[in-house]
């Protein structure tokens, strides 16, 4: 028991870090893409709980509230719109081996990097925690130009969307009529 | 071996996961999914570094990051409906048109 | 001055030729064309008169022009020189008054040719580069006006190119020229690398140093060689076969292109270069030998022909033949002296056949002539002298040459012998017999003409029987110049046998039965009735089938030459190199280009898992490229 509340920290990690592989590899097995949107879901859930663990809360909370609230949300709602069954045909792409076998030779090479060269850490991790306000503050004090910069991206993004909208329904006007 | 080193090996086995995701699976919309996948991991790597320092440069990029996923989400889905109201599948191996 | 003589003509050539010819769009008329062309070459004669009278004021010094330092290679200068001696003297007055005689007949003979003009640019143009060779001092300059001789010939053989024929002569003639060309090319490196310089008066000099002072180079290897290039110019065997086929150009032209000028050169160039060949025994044995053979060869083809121009033909490649045994037995002077006296009489009879040829509107085959002597007297009168002159009957121009001839070509000391004599008298026979021949069957006995053709039977214009008048004039005294002894002080005769001396004036005497009985036997076989002639031909008929065919000589030569190359041209050149081999490999590297390129574009297959494949790949392979500074 003294064991388990010393090193709390570890294993919660250690549990959150495994239960987002499980999920990540379900994605790749399950049939059906709502399950599988399900699972991502769980992933980024988890992911959001290492984010607390590491002590950036503010992260975790953006974590959960834009990847699952908005993105994960609009997944679901497009795979509903679409009625994707998918009972039919070969699970998998015709690069299934080829596939694995660059998987296993990429997983080599970056553990094998990575346990050859990590720079050291100026602190171990979860030490430098710093809260919301701090964040806040520098974020529209010092990098004020990213912040604006972010905002011209969103417009873009609404423009093409709207672009994308109107160009959709003349070609639907062309198939129409022509 | 110490929690960074653990935390890099799990966010690049995301990484890693998402890439086979992209590779072998044949529905778009699960494609999509997976590349979202690799973006987490990334981000997994890039907060974990990040907030070893005292700055707080790590999480803006982390926040931007997030910004800039759900721009990218918002674009790519629709675009996916369009294509798919074409070909009326959402099997990748339909979309080819563009071979050598 | 010796430039200007070089130069009027080529002024004629480039006046003419741009405005008389469709070059220049025909902007002058007829008298334009006849002053310009005539004119300028009689000036050019009047000052080689000029010339020889300067050179005699000096004592015979010769006269040397330089024009033009043209290059300077090492530390030896090609220059452009002119020199004028005795000798150049000699064949520039030829050249120029036997060439303006006969370009005011070709005035007559032309007047109804629709291309006078170019003809007469021509004819400046063949006058230009035989004086560049005639007045060349040095090899160079000799060979430029030899090859533009050769040049002017193709484009006057081919005079009429309408006819493929004549086009086909004109190409034979310039390609066997070119062949001989070969060997006085490697003649003239052998000399430059042996002794720096082609100037010919210094090579004549550098030859007479005997011992360690002689020059490092055989001399009969370069009279050999020089030789070769002569065979194709003077008609020898065995580069002979084009002389008759030049035949199909018009007759001034082959007056004076194939029978006075031209095809002297190759005499010219032997006794220009004496030096060599007084030292080169070997060589000079087998000029004679050739010389002699040709002369016999020709003859007896000449006994058989049928057309008037060939008969003159192969009575020139055989005066020729004459020409080179003097030269081949030491007597220089004697050749020069015979190609005067070959040039007026030769001059006269091809001219002669002109008028014959006029006279009848194209016809040339003596078996349809006949009974002209009283229709067209002067044309044969000039015929007959000329005839005579050649037939050797004293106390013609021929006789004296060609007696000479006979005599050194018995007892000279550089390679007389009495066989070399034995052929050459037979061959003086029949010279004298076919020529005689030749004139019974055109002009004497029964006329055998079309009828439509003795109708229009009419002398020539006076432009051409003036022309023939003056020619048979000096057929017949031109023997009395004694050239020989004007040559000697340059080229000495050769010595003679002592114990052979009294042998001259039977040899003189024989030469003169010889001569004769040639007129006597035709005059038996083809003055009386055509049977006499047939039935010898009857008997006689394997001979003359292979005479008629002038031996075979070009078939076989298409044979075991033309047909080969050809061949060798064909499958080796053309199929195996160029198609197999170049083009087969530009096309084979297109191809290898497109099949790798096919391959290549496999990759792009459309298939998205595939191009994130290789992302995949990419991304490892960038690892392990990282590893290298790890």
């Amino acid at each position: 028991m003294n064991y388990l509340l010393q090193n709390l920290e570890t294993l919660l990690l250690l549990l959150f870090g495994l239960c987002a592989l499980v999920g990540a590899g379900l994605m790749i097995v399950l049939r059906q893409p709502m399950r599988v949107a399900l699972a991502l879901v769980s992933t980024m859930i988890f992911l959001g709980g290492i984010y607390g663990l590491l002590g950036v809360h503010f992260i975790a909370a953006f974590q959960v509230l834009i990847y699952v609230g908005a993105v994960m949300v609009f997944m679901v709602y497009v795979i509903m719109l679409l009625e994707v069954r998918e009972a039919t045909g070969a699970k998998y792409s015709a690069l299934l081996v080829p596939g694995i076998v660059g998987f296993v030779l990429v997983l080599g090479v970056i553990v094998i990097g990575i346990w050859r060269a990590v720079p050291a850490p100026t602190g171990a991790a979860g030490n430098g925690a710093y809260g919301i306000s701090t964040f806040a503050v520098s974020f529209l004090n010092e990098y004020w130009l990213h912040f604006e910069l972010t905002s011209v991206l969103l417009v873009a993004a609404v423009v093409a969307a709207m672009a994308v909208i109107k160009v959709s329904r003349a070609a639907d006007r062309k198939g129409r009529h022509g | 071996m110490d929690r960074t080193q653990l935390l890099i090996g799990l966010a690049m086995a995301l990484f890693s996961i998402g890439l086979l995701g992209v590779i072998v699976r044949r529905n778009v919309l699960v494609m999509l999914m997976c590349m979202e996948l690799m973006l987490n991991g990334v981000n997994l790597s890039l907060v974990t570094f990040a907030q070893q320092t005292a700055t707080t440069v790590g999480a803006v990029l982390v926040f931007l990051i997030f910004v800039v996923a759900t721009a990218e989400i918002a674009l790519a889905i629709p675009i996916v409906l369009l294509l798919v109201r074409g070909k009326r599948t959402l099997k990748l191996d339909a979309y080819n048109d563009l071979k050598g | 001055m010796l430039t200007a003589i070089v130069l009027l003509p080529l002024l004629g050539f480039v006046l003419n030729g741009v405005l008389a010819t469709q070059l220049g769009g025909n902007r002058v008329g007829k008298p334009f064309v006849v002053v310009v062309g005539c004119g300028l070459p009689l000036v050019a004669f009047a000052l080689a008169v000029k010339a020889l009278f300067d050179l005699q004021h000096a004592n015979y010094a010769p006269l040397v022009e330089i024009v033009y330092r043209w290059a300077t290679i090492g530390d030896s200068p090609f220059e452009i020189a002119f020199y004028f001696d005795r000798l150049t003297a000699v064949m520039t007055l030829i050249v120029t008054g036997v060439g303006s005689v006969i370009h005011i007949y070709s005035v007559g003979y032309m007047a109804h040719d629709r291309s006078f003009g170019r003809f007469f640019a021509y004819l400046n143009l063949f006058l230009f580069f035989m004086l560049l060779l005639v007045l060349g001092r040095s090899l160079l300059v000799l060979f430029v006006g030899w090859e533009g001789v050769g040049l002017a010939s193709y484009l006057l053989i081919g005079f009429w190119f309408d006819d493929l024929a004549n086009a086909r002569a004109g190409k034979k003639a310039f390609i066997t020229n070119r062949i001989g060309d070969a060997g006085f090319l490697l003649g003239m490196f052998v000399l430059y690398q042996a002794l720096g310089t082609l100037d010919m008066d210094r090579i004549n000099a550098a030859f007479a140093f005997t011992g360690s002072a002689a020059p490092a180079v055989s001399a009969s290897l370069v009279g050999i060689l020089l030789f070769i290039g002569a065979t194709g110019k003077s008609a020898q065997i065995p580069l002979h076969v084009w002389l008759p086929d030049a035949m199909a150009g018009p007759t001034p032209v082959s007056a004076l292109i194939h029978a006075a000028t031209m095809v002297t050169a190759g005499v010219y160039l032997v006794a220009r270069m004496s030096g060599v060949y007084l030292q080169a025994p070997e060589a000079s044995a087998v000029i004679a030998i050739v010389g002699v053979a040709t002369a016999f060869f020709a003859a007896t083809i000449a006994v058989v022909q049928t057309d008037i121009k060939k008969v003159l033909a192969y009575s020139t490649v055989s005066q020729l033949g004459f020409m080179f045994l003097a030269l081949g037995v030491g007597a220089y002077g004697v050749a020069i002296f015979h190609v005067v006296t070959h040039a007026f009489f030769k001059a006269c009879l091809f001219l002669g056949a002109g008028s014959v040829i006029h006279a009848l509107g194209g016809e040339q085959d003596v078996r349809k002539m006949g009974g002209l002597a009283r229709r067209i007297p002067i044309t044969f009168l000039t015929f007959a002298v000329a005839t005579a002159a050649i037939a050797g009957i004293p106390p013609l121009a021929g006789f004296f040459s060609k007696d000479e001839i006979l005599w050194y070509a018995f007892a000279s000391k550089q390679g007389g012998s009495p066989l070399l004599w034995v052929v050459a008298a037979a061959t003086a026979l029949m010279t004298a017999f076919y020529m005689f021949r030749l004139l019974w069957l055109t002009f004497l006995g029964r006329s055998r003409m079309d009828h439509e053709v003795e109708h229009h039977v009419h002398e020539s214009p006076w432009s051409m029987t003036g022309v023939l008048l003056l020619l048979a004039m000096l057929s017949a005294v031109g023997g009395f110049i004694a050239l020989p002894h004007f040559l000697e002080p340059q080229l000495p005769l050769p010595t003679v046998h002592e114990s052979l001396h009294h042998f001259e004036t039977p040899l003189l005497v024989l030469s003169v039965v010889l001569a004769l009985a040639g007129l006597a036997g035709a005059a038996v076989l083809f003055g009386g009735p055509p049977e006499r002639a047939q039935a010898l031909q009857e008997r006689f008929a394997g001979v003359h089938r292979w005479l008629s065919g002038k031996y075979f000589i070009d078939e076989l030569y298409e044979r075991v030459i033309g047909r080969p190359l050809v061949w060798l041209s064909d499958r080796v050149f053309l199929n195996l190199s160029d198609r197999w081999l170049l083009d087969g490999t530009l096309n084979g590297m297109g191809a290898l280009g497109r099949w790798g390129g096919g391959v290549l574009s496999r990759v792009q297959n459309g298939s998205l898992h595939r191009y994130a494949w290789f992302v995949m790949m990419g991304i490892v392979g960038a690892l392990l490229w990282s590893w290298r500074h790890v």
